[in-house]
């Protein structure tokens, strides 16, 4: 076994364990905004399972697009996290930037 | 049956728990987990591209992973206007 297939069966397990952990978490918390935290955890999974791809395929047709596919994951991670939790805060309250604009303090 | 195989097994397996809260949890609740279960999907697209060797399928994973983000968006859009 080559090193390279030692790295990326490491790498392999490291990201399907975070994987497991986010849906754990997912099942385990109670709260929406507690669940929304493991979208980001999920992603760094899936950055970890691609650069094992990267690892074993080196930079060829595969590696590369299974590098976007991380990369991808990792950057949508954030963004829909702070975007879904924004439509379920308005969702709640109401739009609270007209409260803001007026002068009052942030609710 | 090789380890990225087994991977993609184990991480199908892992989609369960997501569908059931999907399915049975508010509205809210099941957005988090289709966003989850978004990037499990992508992850076992990946692992059966390099487990069976198949090229499309990482080509569907290149896809699935933006188009996922624009489909959570838009349904957290919908769901900030009740609709």
């Amino acid at each position: 076994m080559t090193w390279r297939a030692v790295v990326a069966v490491a790498l392999l397990i490291a990201g399907g364990l975070l994987e497991l952990i986010a849906v754990l978490g997912l099942c385990v918390m109670r709260s929406v905004y507690d669940r929304l935290h493991y979208v980001g955890l999920a992603g760094f999974g899936g950055l970890l399972v691609a650069v094992a791809v990267l690892v074993r395929e080196s930079f060829s047709l595969i590696g590369d697009k299974a590098l976007l596919v991380g990369v991808v994951l990792v950057l949508a991670g954030p963004v829909l996290v702070q975007t879904t939790t924004r439509s379920l805060l308005t969702r709640e309250l109401g739009d609270w930037r007209a409260k803001t604009r007026d002068g009052s303090k942030d609710p | 049956m090789n380890e990225w195989e087994i991977a993609a097994i184990v991480l199908g397996f892992a989609l369960i728990p997501c569908g059931a809260v999907a399915l049975l949890a508010p509205s809210p609740h099941a957005l988090a987990a289709v966003e989850v279960a978004a990037v499990l999907l992508t992850t076992i697209l990946v692992l059966l591209a390099e487990g069976l060797h198949r090229q499309p399928f990482i080509d569907l994973a290149v896809v699935f992973a933006p188009m996922s983000l624009v489909g959570s968006l838009l349904f957290a859009r919908l769901m900030e206007r009740d609709l």
